[in-house]
């Protein structure tokens, strides 16, 4: 049986977060959010450097960046700071639009998937979908 | 023999008469009524029993004999002579036609005995007869003979050589009296014509003062009629306006159109009787025999002085007291706007000098239409330009608040689907409250996914789009696909040879998708389901006519089908698919309308604009080995052709099972009608060929493409509908 998966999910609306961090967790996955960029990016820098790394990053691309205001383009962002810490860590981005273009960039940045929000059950599917590969 | 002191006395008799006659008639300036009065007058002052004047009517330089015309006579004998029409040929054998021939004073003291004499039955009592000429002096210093002058007495011998001094001073007073009534006539017909154009003029003047200041075009027309009649006093006045052949499929109420001119329609008429005639729709072709017709094909003025007798006149009912028209072109510029027309019940109530005047009028009528019609499609542009602005501030700010509920209701849809899976798992204690609670549930995540959906369907059209030329029918075509309408529900009539629209295809393809799945719903429960889809060119569009034997629309529905929000359809619809269709359709400048087909069911009717700006030369690879992956569509005609002209190796294949190997690139269409396209990619994958394959769609979504791109293809992009943009993607393959 292999470890439990834990999933770094950062996203600023709450509901929205709880209610995904509640779908992954009922799905047997492990957890941890964080509201914004650079506390993201911290969380997922004390987990590298203690003994519980995360496997995969769930980041939304809308929500206050490094300097602390919103910006749309803060999960690309901390997306390649992630990447300079963890070169092979697959990611998820999530957004509210349908951009074909933002998400080849986000690809092409290094994502995994461009995944638009609506059913959770989706997003469930390809982060199994992205272990497996 | 008369003594001379009889001579001298009837010398000063006979100069005093021809003295009295002098001043009597050198103060009559009528030329009718000196004629009548001279004759008279000469008669009481000599004594005569008959005096005629002849004026010669035929100059003699016209070649034509020339005829000295009895113009007045004595009493009844000379009203029945003029009457007759009694005339003499200039120097013909009569002593009148001697005395204009000649220029001198004749005698005939015998009548009876002198052989130019012509015996007149009028005159049975005439014993002797002078003939005196008529002469003034012209400008060249010479002499003029006009006519003649006959005098008759009952007496024989009644003249002598001596009167003729005295007789000839007479005629010489009465020829220049006669010369003076004339050109005085000639004065008074010049001074006339002058006050009579002046009085045009002003009236033209006014017609421009009055009308310049009414700008509405729906009450300048009707004003204009009544101010030229009032300003010339017309009997009637109209005004056509030209009505074009190809009018734009919007219509322009203005009047402001292009294409060739064939009606002139009448837009406004003096009284009941242009009312009914602007009622009735009175037309009249340009260019056909009408005088309107006529006048605005030739862009000049014509004129019917007794209507009756004129073939270009349409003899009219309901103005039966018109006997002369004018019709004058409304010309601005180089452009025909219409036509006037003036009627008046007098005959002969226009002649060619009133063309000056009557046309300037027309000018003023033409720029006071036209800046009317200007102002209207200004005003038009305006509502517009508010409508469209007031539209996209609407729009923005629903778009906004529609993100903000949409993000909102994600929890809600995932709240409600794990609080469903938790009651599957709950022991069945209590089974219809536990039923209940499903059902609610069901109802929260049915209610939130549509408020999810809606995010999509209002800000997918909203995006940014990105024009560029695209092939309408391949487009149709995958927006059929993907909504999996059955192939033998849906045929397709495309004309050949059609242009490349411009189009961003991806928000094309979307509103192609929200048509045709209207559609589809129309077809549901009726037992012939069949939506016919036919694409033809349309001058600077290319028209797709999308069909289907439902229902079809009401009437009273057929407006309302555009608003967002508005559904025929029951809760499960958000209303949204035929507004974003429309909303695409205006940001390419495209059009959308709905109708419905004679045999019932919608007809929408979709036009896009054609791709007109010239093409960048393609450089395409070449020698290199293609492997195509399509159906046998038009676009795939397209790539193939496009790929062998410059040389390269093309294979075709319906669902790509070949062998892979040899081939150096793999264009894969990403919407195939007969084979899944993921499966396709995924077998293509399998024998290591992902890393060579392109996907191309007609429109972009993230959910395929990011599926396309894990399951291992190089790239997806957009469908190259022009060799420079295959050039741009198999390019990089270089």
């Amino acid at each position: 049986m292999m470890d439990e998966i834990r999933i770094l999910l950062v996203d600023d609306e709450e509901l929205v977060r709880r209610s995904l961090e509640k779908t992954l967790l009922r799905a047997g996955f492990d957890v941890e959010t964080a509201e914004s960029a650079s506390a993201g990016l911290a969380l997922f820098k004390e987990a590298l450097s203690g003994d519980d790394p995360f496997d995969i990053a769930i980041l939304d691309l809308n929500m206050p960046g490094f300097d602390g205001g919103d910006d749309p383009n803060a999960g690309l962002e901390l997306l390649s700071e992630l990447l300079i810490v963890d070169a092979g860590l697959p990611v998820i981005i999530l957004t509210a639009f349908d951009e074909v273009a933002r998400a080849k960039e986000a690809v092409a940045r290094g994502a995994r998937a461009y995944f638009v929000k609506g059913r959770e059950a989706g997003l469930v599917e390809l982060v199994n979908d992205i272990i497996a590969a | 023999m008369p003594s001379d002191i009889y001579l001298a006395k009837r010398r000063a008799v006979l100069l005093q008469a021809a003295a009295k006659v002098g001043h009597s008639v050198t103060s009559i300036l009528d030329p009718d009524q000196l004629l009548e009065r001279v004759v008279d007058i000469i008669c009481d002052e000599f004594g005569f029993y008959y005096a005629g004047v002849f004026l010669i009517e035929n100059p003699l330089t016209s070649g034509k004999p020339a005829w000295a015309v009895l113009r007045a006579g004595r009493g009844e004998a000379g009203a029945a002579m003029v009457a007759e029409g009694y005339k003499l040929e200039v120097n013909g054998r009569s002593m009148i036609g001697a005395a204009t021939g000649m220029g001198s004073a004749i005698i005939a003291l015998d009548v009876g005995e002198e052989p130019v004499h012509f015996k007149n039955p009028h005159l049975p009592d005439t014993r002797s007869e002078m003939a005196l000429p008529l002469m003034v002096g012209d400008a060249d210093g010479g002499v003029r003979i006009i006519g003649a002058l006959t005098v008759q007495s009952v007496e024989e011998a009644a003249f002598s050589d001596d009167d003729i001094t005295a007789l000839q001073a007479m005629a010489d007073q009465v020829a220049i009296a006669l010369n003076n009534a004339r050109l005085y006539a000639q004065n008074q017909q010049l001074l006339a014509r002058a006050e009579r154009r002046t009085q045009l003029l002003a009236a033209a003047a006014e017609v421009g003062r009055e009308t310049a200041s009414i700008l509405d075009l729906d009450k300048l027309l009707p004003s204009m009629v009544d101010i030229i009649c009032d300003a010339y006093g017309f009997y009637y006045a109209g005004v056509f306006l030209v009505e074009y052949l190809d009018d734009e499929p919007s219509g322009s109420s203005s009047g402001l159109a292009s294409g060739k001119p064939a009606w002139a329609v009448l837009r406004a008429g003096r009284g009941e009787a242009g009312a009914a005639m602007v009622a009735e729709g009175h037309k009249l072709e340009i260019g056909g025999h009408s005088m309107i017709g006529a006048a605005a094909g030739m862009r000049g003025a014509l004129i019917a002085l007794d209507v009756g007798e004129e073939p270009e006149h349409f003899k009219n009912p309901h103005l039966p007291d018109t006997r002369s028209e004018m019709a004058l072109p409304l010309v601005v510029g180089s452009d025909l706007i219409g036509a006037v027309t003036v009627q008046s019940t007098e005959e002969a109530a226009f002649d060619d000098d009133d063309i000056t005047s009557l046309q300037a009028m027309a000018d003023h009528l033409a720029v006071a239409i036209r800046n009317a019609q200007l102002l209207k499609e200004l005003e038009a542009a305006h509502a517009e330009l508010l409508r469209t602005k007031t539209y996209e501030a609407i729009a923005t700010a629903t778009l906004e608040a529609i993100h903000w509920i949409g993000n909102k209701a994600l929890p809600i849809s995932a709240g409600a689907e794990r609080l469903l899976q938790d009651l599957d798992r709950l022991p069945p204690t209590e089974p219809r409250r536990m039923a209940s609670m499903r059902e609610d549930l069901e109802m929260i995540a049915d209610s939130a996914a549509l408020i999810v959906s809606v995010q999509e369907h209002l800000i997918g059209p909203a995006r940014e789009e990105q024009p560029r030329p695209g092939l309408a029918e391949d487009v149709v075509k995958d927006a059929a696909v993907r909504l999996a309408i059955p192939a033998e529900m849906i045929s397709y009539a495309v004309a050949p040879d059609l242009p490349l629209v411009r189009a961003d295809t991806t928000q094309l393809g979307r509103a192609f998708g929200y048509v045709l799945q209207n559609a589809v719903e129309a077809v549901e429960g009726i037992a012939e389901k069949r939506i016919a889809v036919e694409i033809a060119p349309a001058d600077d569009f290319v028209v797709i006519r999308i069909a289907d034997t439902g229902p079809g629309i009401p009437e009273g529905d057929l407006d309302k089908i555009w608003a967002a929000f508005y559904s025929t359809k029951g809760a499960h619809h958000a209303g949204l698919g035929l507004s974003a269709a429309l909303q695409v359709l205006r940001q390419i400048e495209g059009q959308i309308t709905a109708a419905n087909g004679p045999e019932g069911g919608a007809v929408f009717e979709v036009l896009v604009p054609v791709y007109d700006s010239p093409l960048p030369e393609a450089a395409l690879p070449a020698k290199k080995k293609v492997l195509l992956i399509d159906d046998d569509d038009a676009w795939s005609h397209f790539a193939e052709a496009a790929l062998k002209g410059a040389g390269n190796k093309v294979t075709r294949s319906a669902d790509g099972r070949v062998d892979l190997k040899p081939f150096d690139l793999i264009l894969m269409d990403g919407v195939l009608e007969h084979a899944d396209s993921r499966a396709v990619l995924e077998q293509l994958a399998a024998e290591g060929a992902g890393g060579k394959t392109l996907v191309v769609a007609s429109g972009l979504r993230v959910e395929d493409a990011m599926a396309l791109i894990r399951l291992g293809a190089k790239d997806v992009v957009l469908k190259p509908y022009t060799a420079t943009a295959l050039a741009e993607i198999v390019g990089e393959e270089e």
